[in-house]
């Protein structure tokens, strides 16, 4: 089936590396990403997280072909068929296990994201359970998001694209925060991802964001005193009250999860770990759809109080509230990627200036480029005086190759 | 509009448009031009002995090594804390919540 000389297309470092792979899975074309930590002494090569990604991608795909150089620093991949969770091909259970080791410094949201916007397109369901010794629930210093805010955040946003969200489920079975140091946690995480499409909706979201009418949010201690959370709570409210009436923050209070203790003469020895708390705050418009989500943890060294975690995510959010436009920096990759993979119809995406003035999004349009999908159009809103600007994706009509074919 | 800089204005999002897919330029150079932080004719041409040329690194290079994808941006949380601290940043963000009276749209 695949060409004998296949075009790789070709990048450098481990940049948007996730989200490149993901493209490269939904269009089919092969990739070679180079200079991957090239020049750093002390992690050269591919990380833990992202050999996992690989691992993960090998999983839910049917014939795709991965070759990591010795050095880990160049990495060639051939996309297969997005089979998703299907018996025989890895699911037992109509579920693929998905194990994290602990050497790992990346929230799950980190490979939750990537694989959310690739599920849609899958022959199957995908089903994926996260566990293992790396599996960290909350937000983390690296920058990812908790759980909470991909599920309450991220997944809605499927909806406007004609996936079902009665049928997308992500189950937090066990919370973990960053274990020591920052690496690894005990979590256990279920992505029911059951509604498949043929092709994505064509998104017009061009219109005002509308007004903040509401905040949602779960606050988490695990394996910590309960009392944090009323704290962080309480904090965050005072900050927001006068903005809005409408506040509801749920309290989640775990014990820490039970890991290996590694013990070599004892190898039946647990140890708790992924002790912390942190807040996630989403505020929801009243335009369908809109939503703008905060996020922060402690960091895994202490040293913070419930009080600062709170007043942080509180500011954060007031931050990201201010930037405007429909979809937020963390929402981007996954309302435009979807967009770009649409039917060949243009939608249109009102998105705040400082939300597409992020390397982040600049280069998501440089590699949806590379993909061959068309260039976006940009201008001004003139409806009001704001100051966001429209981007205008037209479709590509790739859609599920898994569906055109069977 | 304002002009910056004399005679370039910056920030424009025609400008955006045509730098975004400017492959000679690093997704921070793009938005350095177009904030308007960098004149169009800054170079690294400041190197002169050979040997050591060779083997420095680019500014490009240098950045990557460091660069690790984030979701959650990193915030001067003092700074916000300020900002929002000063009643008439919340009372400009008030119109962005339903709490807004309608009545006074028109006047600000």
């Amino acid at each position: 089936m695949a060409a004998p000389h296949p075009e790789y297309l070709r990048f450098t470092t481990h940049r948007s590396l996730t989200h490149r792979l993901v493209l490269s899975t939904l269009t089919g074309r092969p990739v070679h990403i180079s200079q991957i930590r090239s020049s750093s002494p002390t992690q050269t090569g591919l990380a833990p997280h992202e050999i996992s990604f690989l691992r993960l991608l090998e999983s839910i795909t049917n014939g795709s072909s991965i070759q990591i150089s010795y050095t880990g620093t160049t990495l060639t991949y051939s996309p297969g068929l997005i089979t998703g969770s299907v018996e025989g091909l890895g699911a037992s259970g109509g579920v693929v296990k998905c194990i994290l080791p602990e050497t790992i410094r990346r929230g799950v949201s980190w490979f939750l994201i990537p694989l959310c916007i690739l599920a849609p397109f899958s022959k199957a369901p995908v089903n994926v359970r996260f566990e293992g010794d790396g599996v960290i629930t909350s937000a983390t210093e690296t920058g990812d998001i908790s759980v909470d805010s991909v599920r309450t955040a991220i997944l809605p946003l499927y909806e406007k694209f004609g996936i079902l969200s009665s049928k997308l489920e992500l189950r937090v079975l066990q919370r973990s925060c960053a274990g020591p140091g920052g690496k690894g946690g005990g979590g256990i995480v279920e992505l029911r991802f059951g509604s498949q499409v043929r092709l994505p909706k064509t998104v017009h979201m061009n219109r005002s964001p509308g007004r903040v009418r509401r905040i949602r949010g779960v606050a988490y201690s695990t394996g910590v005193s309960a009392s944090n959370n009323a704290r962080m709570i309480h904090t965050a409210r005072g900050i927001l009250n006068p903005l809005v009436n409408d506040i509801h923050v749920a309290a989640q209070y775990d014990q820490a999860p039970l890991v290996s203790s590694r013990d070599k003469s004892d190898p039946g020895a647990k140890k708790r770990t992924g002790i912390g708390f942190g807040l996630c705050l989403v505020a929801e418009s009243s335009v369908d759809g809109v939503l703008y989500s905060a996020d922060v943890v402690a960091p895994s060294s202490g040293g913070v109080t419930p009080e600062d975690i709170g007043k942080q995510c509180a500011y954060q959010l007031l931050e990201i509230i201010s930037q405007g436009g429909c979809v937020t920096r963390v929402g981007a990759a996954t309302v435009l990627t979807l967009m770009a993979m649409g039917s060949e119809d243009v939608g249109r995406l009102r998105l705040g200036r400082d939300v597409i003035g992020t390397e982040d999004v600049v280069g998501l349009g440089r590699d949806l480029k590379m993909f061959g999908a068309s260039n976006w159009g940009l201008r001004d809103v003139d409806e009001d005086d704001s100051t966001d600007i429209i981007v205008s994706v037209k479709g590509t009509g790739v859609g599920n190759i898994g569906k055109k074919i069977a | 509009t304002r002009r910056l800089h004399g005679q370039r204005r910056s920030y424009r999002t025609a400008d955006l448009a045509k730098l975004i897919y400017d492959q000679a330029l690093t997704p921070s150079e793009v938005l350095k031009r177009w904030r308007g932080e960098v004149d169009e004719e800054e170079g690294d041409n400041e190197g002169s002995d050979d040997e050591e040329t060779f083997f420095k690194k680019s500014s490009a290079e240098k950045a990557d090594e460091h660069y690790e994808d984030r979701a959650i941006p990193i915030l001067d949380y003092d700074q916000l804390e300020a900002k929002w601290s000063v009643d008439d940043n919340i009372e400009s963000l008030r119109r962005r919540f339903t709490t807004a009276t309608l009545l006074n749209e028109g006047k600000s």
